[in-house]
């Protein structure tokens, strides 16, 4: 509304005010108190106040109570200043409803026809409430995401591109123990411990030059590291987006080393049940093995410290040592065949062997193996192929074997300190068309020929028995299948085993 | 009653049995063998002297069980334990219950003859002591009411004169009394008679 100077004749205020009235906008004229001389057609179809409602009624007092203050500040200012202004207020439709209305107010000189000039407020009125409930609905889903980040209980952090950390939640204080200020501009990496950093910094780069992800986004477990230069468990799930062309990274850590603790802590309870109750059947074993070999033996010691009694009183009949002699014979014998049979028992009909997917096996003896793996830092690469034929397994002792692979392995790569502690498990169909399972390390690898590990009782540690491979040796020949050693390049050494596929004769 | 001892061996295995009865039989003695505890139970007695060779590991009826069986028959035969493998808390129970030795298969042959030779010992002892004791009550049981009556006065301290006041008797009457009853239970002497009216009272059954 541009402010009118006007001082023509009568005829043209009445143009003017014709104008006025047919202007597509809601526009109403009211004396310096409010009281409203007239309001145009559109005012008057849109808030549906008749024309004797509104005349001479003071204007203002049609406002939201709530906003009434404000509004009445801007109308004292600007009949001061003579000045326009423009603000937001509810206004009260006919029906008792409220609308936001964007109003904006000019002053003007009319002039009545006798030509004295009359001050004049102007009035167009907008209606601005979708655009209001709108902005509440953002508003309040801001304040409803910001309670939830402030509130949670994981730490919520966003990094950029270059992976600088741009905002963290109180939770990332209470976790991590920087203070979110002094996190903002810094690496992610200061939250990693030292052997995960090139990893992330490497991932990172690939996902932006290739979209690549490097590792699972949703609920991977990681170690993360405290100001105080504790390490801990975490689990990790983010999402990215591209904010004006930039990759935002937000992710969300949960401190999971309670849990962890837990699991580990029953782990080693099943771990120690297992050994308990091996050891028992083995005792069992050994006190059967004792009873039935001790019967022959006692027979044949008896037998022969009878004889040698006879022997010095000079009363060894040949007749009499011919018999004991006989008897000898059949217990020494009777001792060996029990020796075979309870043997033969061990190797044979305590396998349990049955269908099973290889990749699976594998996995489960990773997940035994994985507190030690996380306790020594090995990070493990698993190169297992899909969609293998199934061999036949005892599942037991095939994880035995792959836990005793696994184990030497870390123990090999414990005195490793500048190098990665890399554990790559590969499964695959090997030319015969043979299921092949290697474990390959980086560790201190064969101080000797390979092979020789394989003899009972060779040990490198200080603890080991030097059963274990050969042991594990003799599980997979069991199986139909083989199992060596090889040095692996340039570091450390790789063992690998073959198992037939299930249905075929071993080869 | 004075028939040899016998070295009673049980062992579910006939190899053991064979040779156990063998070495046994090289030190002289007579040997029987049963191959489980029901067999031999049938066969032992209170009256049989001898000594028990026992595996504990039997079919049915345990070596333990048999023992306890046996003492509960009153049946005191000394056990000498063999065993395939024993474990400490076995042999606690068997040597509490009364056991000589419980030795190891396969034993030194000394060691379990040098048992079979203490049990049988063990064995010659409690049966003569019990034969004196049984002797010993049958002669107090033959003395008549006043012959008792008299000697318990007597080995109580009294003089014969006292005895004598005290039944309401004369002191030779007593004197006969006292030298008939010391006749019968064949004691040369008080103290000898003393002595044995001790024994006799300390005996679980009836005193007289």
């Amino acid at each position: 509304m541009a402010e009118t100077q006007d001082t023509q004749q009568g005829r043209d205020q009445l143009d003017l005010r014709n104008l006025i009235e047919r202007l597509p906008a809601l526009v109403l004229c009211a004396l310096p108190d409010g009281s409203v001389e007239f309001a145009n057609r559109a005012y008057h179809e849109y808030t549906g106040w008749s024309v004797e409602e509104l005349s001479g009624r003071e204007w203002q007092t049609l406002i939201h109570p709530e906003d009434r203050r404000e509004f009445d500040d801007h109308w004292s200012a600007a009949l001061a200043s003579g000045k326009a202004f423009e603000t937001e207020a509810r206004l009260r439709q006919s029906n008792g409803q409220y609308h936001w209305f964007l109003i904006k107010k000019a002053l003007a000189v009319s002039h009545t026809q006798s030509g004295e000039p009359s001050l004049r407020a102007l009035i167009a009125c907008e209606d601005i409430d979708d655009r209001k409930l709108e902005e509440s609905a953002r508003r309040y889903s801001e304040e409803n995401y910001r309670v939830v980040v402030e509130t949670a209980s994981d730490a919520i952090l966003s990094i950029d591109d270059g992976g600088t950390i741009r905002f963290a939640n109180p939770a990332t204080e209470r976790i991590f123990g920087y203070k979110s200020s002094d996190l903002i501009g810094k690496s992610l990496t200061v939250l990693m411990p030292e052997f995960l950093r090139a990893a992330h910094e490497k991932g990172l780069k690939r996902y932006l030059d290739t979209g690549q992800r490097h590792m699972n986004w949703q609920g991977t477990e990681l170690t993360a590291l405290r100001k105080n230069g504790q390490e801990f468990q975490v689990e990790v799930s983010f999402g990215d987006l591209d904010s004006g062309g930039h990759r935002v990274f937000t992710g969300f850590i949960r401190d999971i080393s309670k849990r962890k603790q837990a699991e580990a802590r029953l782990r080693e309870t099943e771990l120690e049940l297992a050994r308990v109750s091996r050891l028992t059947t083995m005792g069992e074993l050994s006190a059967s093995i004792a009873h039935e070999v001790n019967q022959p033996l006692t027979a044949v010691t008896n037998n022969s410290n009878a004889c040698l009694r006879l022997l010095a009183d000079h009363n060894l009949e040949p007749e009499v040592l011919r018999r004991a002699l006989k008897e000898m014979v059949a217990d020494s014998t009777r001792a060996s065949a029990i020796i075979a049979r309870i043997r033969a028992f061990i190797m044979k009909t305590s396998a349990e062997k049955i269908q099973a997917y290889i990749n699976e096996v594998i996995e489960e003896a990773l997940a035994l193996a994985g507190h030690r793996l996380q306790e020594h830092r090995v990070l493990v690469e698993r190169q297992l192929t899909k969609d293998l034929p199934l061999v036949m397994a005892d599942r037991v002792q095939l994880q035995q074997v792959l836990l005793n692979l696994v184990m030497n392995a870390i123990e090999a790569m414990s005195a490793i300190t500048n190098r990665p502690r890399m554990l790559w498990v590969q499964s695959q169909l090997n030319e015969s068309g043979n299921v092949l399972v290697s474990v390959r390390d980086s560790g201190i690898g064969f101080s000797s020929e390979p092979d020789d590990v394989f003899t009972p009782f060779v040990t490198t540690k200080a603890d080991g028995m030097g059963m274990g491979l050969p042991i594990s040796r003799s599980l997979i020949e069991g199986h139909g299948g083989r199992l060596w050693g090889e040095p692996n390049m340039p570091h450390g050494a790789v063992f690998s085993f073959t198992l037939p596929v299930a249905g075929e004769s071993p080869s | 009653m004075t028939t040899a001892p016998v070295v009673f061996v049980v062992d579910d295995d006939p190899s053991v049995r064979s040779s156990l009865k063998f070495l046994i039989g090289t030190v002289g003695l007579h040997v029987e063998t049963f191959d489980s505890a029901e067999t031999a139970l049938q066969r032992l007695s209170p009256d049989t002297p001898g000594c028990l060779v026992l595996d504990v590991r039997l079919r049915g009826l345990s070596g333990l069980d048999l023992q306890h069986e046996l003492a509960a028959r009153n049946c005191q035969v000394p056990i000498v334990f063999i065993t395939g493998h024993g474990d400490i808390p076995m042999s606690v129970r068997a040597m509490k219950a009364g056991a000589i030795e419980f030795l190891t298969k396969p034993f030194r042959d000394q060691d379990l003859l040098d048992a079979i030779r203490v049990a049988l010992e063990r064995d010659r002892m409690r049966r003569e002591q019990e034969k004196e004791i049984t002797g010993l009550q049958q002669r107090f049981d033959s003395l008549t009411a006043r012959e008792r009556e008299v000697i318990s006065m007597v080995v109580a301290g009294k003089l014969n004169k006292q005895i004598a006041d005290q039944l309401g008797t004369a002191e030779n009457t007593v004197k006969v009394h006292r030298g008939r009853a010391m006749e019968k239970m064949h004691a040369q002497s008080l103290a000898e008679l003393v002595v044995m009216m001790e024994t006799l009272k300390r005996l679980p059954k009836k005193a007289g």
